[in-house]
């Protein structure tokens, strides 16, 4: 088979909440690069030369781009970007971390009101479209790029979409969640052409991270 | 300004893609195939006999000025193929050895540069229904492929059958099913892990569905395969892969194949083998092919069938990123003339253009010295002077752009002094000759 073992694989992973998480679960996985993160926290390309790696940290929203056009052979990143952007890569792998909810919220006081037209602020408009038609409903989605808790505070928007963790915040703003759209954890995911050219290595990886997820150390 | 998606190819481009499709329409032609040209619009009715909801979306689609009927741009060359052999051809025996190359359009969501217009060159084997067909034009594929000098390649190959076998055999209901086949091809082990969970699946069932996704890498998947399925629809899939790679073998091409039976992509008329190109360093596929055998059928006397398509540029920048392409080579010699009279120039360019070289003329009135960077800004190695001051009738002074010095040759020996001109390898700046 077609494979050049000393070829370096890159691997992109998510700027910030779950880079901790994520360079826990690649050392678990015997993949260990968390003092090169700690000797120098703001590079952004780190090599692990002996086990030919290559990680480079980017904004999660980037990862698939990188992954889906070859530029990174693997990539972490939350089910949330994946569902939102629709990229052709494979996902080969729950990392179970980074868990969080993409849910419907709305304001206490309109909970259980009719509506005909509504008017929707998400950060993640492709999945609020794809949702709301796939239950025959109309809507106008409003896309936005933070806050979104404010939107129907302010009058913008009559019910939100978007990410919750523990759901303190959309309390604190006076919010209920009123349906789940999607549960999401943070995924592996691989280039497909990677995935054929370097399988047997990829493969090992993808192994070796699953051993990790449940709970199995790996030795180098 | 271009419509986003499309754009122009400049000469150095432009010559390497014209260089990428001679050769490979030269690989057709050894293997027996003869060119098409088909249209490049056809009747929407035609494009979308074709199925697949997916590419019916990306045509360009718009109503003829002449009557008023629905037209489409060519997003693909198969479907034409196809109706030229179910009908044009349908008297023609069998098999139809026919290649194409031109370009296709395609109304793909524009990020990151992703092109509209997408450049071919293909096959289509039509009338053979035998492995053997398949692996001709995989075999195809890699010799053109190997004489592209590309390297670090891997077609890999698949059969549709397999999975439609499988999910079959498999008790889902129709949302699970759905559900399952885009996590199959997300390859995507763990939601297929949490689906079984909710289901009511033996436990062979449990294994075969949960497996799909890892179904890939070499020889040994077949055996895999064998063990999962019990299904005689995928049995048959498995054995139909094994037949093509043990024809591969005999072609001693195995070194370059990897195998996926949890590959369901591609177009919607396939029924066999699928196969795709793929390049260390590339992201997207370089080729893409399959069989399909109830595609004539939908315009004419049913006939299997099988081919594939090459994207040129997805080509063009793998051999690039290798370093795999000569650098643009301009003309082979500029000349200038400066005599009163256009008779010995326009001769000598007649006669050198007759031996096979590539002759440019000056004709722009400006100094030696500026003619001399022009030829450097073309690739243009040499430059001819006629009529310089101070020079007899008989000789022309010669340049070498890029370095000092000149050197007069008698008119009479510049054909023999040409002979060193002829390139070993050949540029990409201009046609290939025969050389």
């Amino acid at each position: 088979m077609p494979e050049r073992q000393a070829e370096r694989l890159t691997v992109a992973l998510p700027k910030g909440r779950t880079l901790g998480e994520t360079v826990a679960l690649f050392r678990r996985g015997g993949m260990d690069l968390s003092e090169a993160i700690r000797e120098e926290s703001r590079r952004l390309a780190i090599d692990l030369k002996r086990e030919g790696l290559r990680f480079i940290i980017v904004r999660p929203q980037d990862i698939p781009t990188y992954v889906e056009y070859g530029a990174a052979d693997l990539g972490v990143v939350g089910k949330d970007v994946l569902l939102e952007q629709e990229r052709d890569v494979y996902e080969p792998l729950d990392l179970k971390i980074g868990a969080c909810r993409i849910v419907v919220a709305e304001p206490e006081a309109r909970v259980g009101r009719q509506a005909t037209h509504l008017r929707v602020a998400t950060k993640y408009p492709r999945i609020t479209e794809r949702y709301f038609a796939g239950k025959g409903q109309q809507v106008e989605v409003i896309k936005l790029y933070g806050s979104i808790e404010l939107a129907p505070l302010t009058g913008l928007a009559d019910r939100i979409v978007d990410l919750v963790d523990t759901g303190a915040t959309l309390r604190e703003h006076g919010l209920v969640e009123v349906e789940e759209i999607a549960r999401a954890t943070a995924r592996l995911i691989a280039n497909r052409a990677s995935l054929k050219t370097k399988y047997a290595r990829i493969s090992a990886i993808v192994e070796a991270l699953r051993r990790a997820v449940n709970g199995e150390e790996t030795g180098r | 300004m271009l419509p986003r998606g499309f754009q122009d190819l400049l000469p150095e481009r432009a010559a390497r893609l014209r260089h990428v499709e001679t050769q490979l329409l030269a690989v057709f032609a050894r293997w027996g195939f003869h060119p098409v040209v088909p249209p490049s619009l056809e009747y929407l009715d035609v494009l979308t006999a074709a199925g697949g909801r997916g590419l019916q979306a990306q045509m360009f689609k718009f109503a003829d000025p002449l009557g008023g009927q629905l037209l489409a741009v060519r997003p693909d060359f198969t479907p034409q193929v196809a109706r030229i052999a179910a009908t044009r051809l349908r008297e023609w025996p069998k098999p139809l050895r026919l290649c194409y190359a031109g370009p296709v359009v395609r109304d793909v969501e524009v990020h990151a540069a992703r092109p509209r217009e997408i450049f071919q060159a293909g096959c289509e084997l039509i009338g053979l229904e035998l492995p053997e067909a398949d692996a001709e034009m995989i075999a195809i594929v890699l010799e053109a492929l190997r004489g592209l000098g590309l390297q670090g390649f891997t077609i890999d190959i698949g059969q549709v059958e397999f999975l439609r076998g499988a999910f079959e055999e498999l008790p889902l209901p129709p949302d699970a099913r759905r559900l399952a086949e885009q996590a199959v091809m997300k390859k995507d082990r763990s939601a297929l892990e949490e689906l079984a969970a909710t289901l009511d699946l033996t436990r062979a069932q449990r294994a075969l569905l949960v497996s799909l996704p890892g179904l890939y890498g070499g020889p040994e998947v077949l055996d895999r395969a064998r063990q999962l399925a019990g299904n005689p629809r995928s049995r048959a899939a498995v054995d139909n892969l094994e037949q093509v790679v043990r024809i591969l073998e005999i072609y001693g091409l195995e070194g370059a194949l990897t195998l996926d039976l949890g590959e369901l992509r591609g177009f919607d008329y396939y029924t066999g083998i699928i196969f795709e190109g793929f390049v260390s360093g590339a992201g997207a596929a370089l080729c893409g092919g399959g069989r399909y055998d109830r595609l004539l059928e939908r315009y004419g006397p049913p006939s299997p069938a099988t081919g594939f398509a090459l994207d040129l540029e997805r080509l063009l920048d793998a051999l690039e990123r290798q370093g795999a392409l000569q650098p643009f080579a301009g003309s082979d010699v500029l000349i200038i003339n400066l005599r009163p009279g256009k008779e010995e120039a326009l001769s000598l360019a007649r006669q050198l253009r007759a031996q096979g070289f590539a002759v440019a003329r000056d004709i722009i009135k400006r100094s030696v010295q500026e003619s001399i960077e022009y030829a450097a800004r073309w690739r243009i190695p040499r430059v001819l002077v006629l009529g310089l001051e101070g020079v007899p009738e008989d000789e022309v002074v010669l340049f070498h752009t890029g370095e000092q010095g000149q050197r007069r040759v008698r008119l009479a020996d510049i054909f023999r002094e040409a002979e060193a001109w002829r390139r070993s390898g050949g540029g990409e700046g201009r046609w290939p000759t025969s050389s």
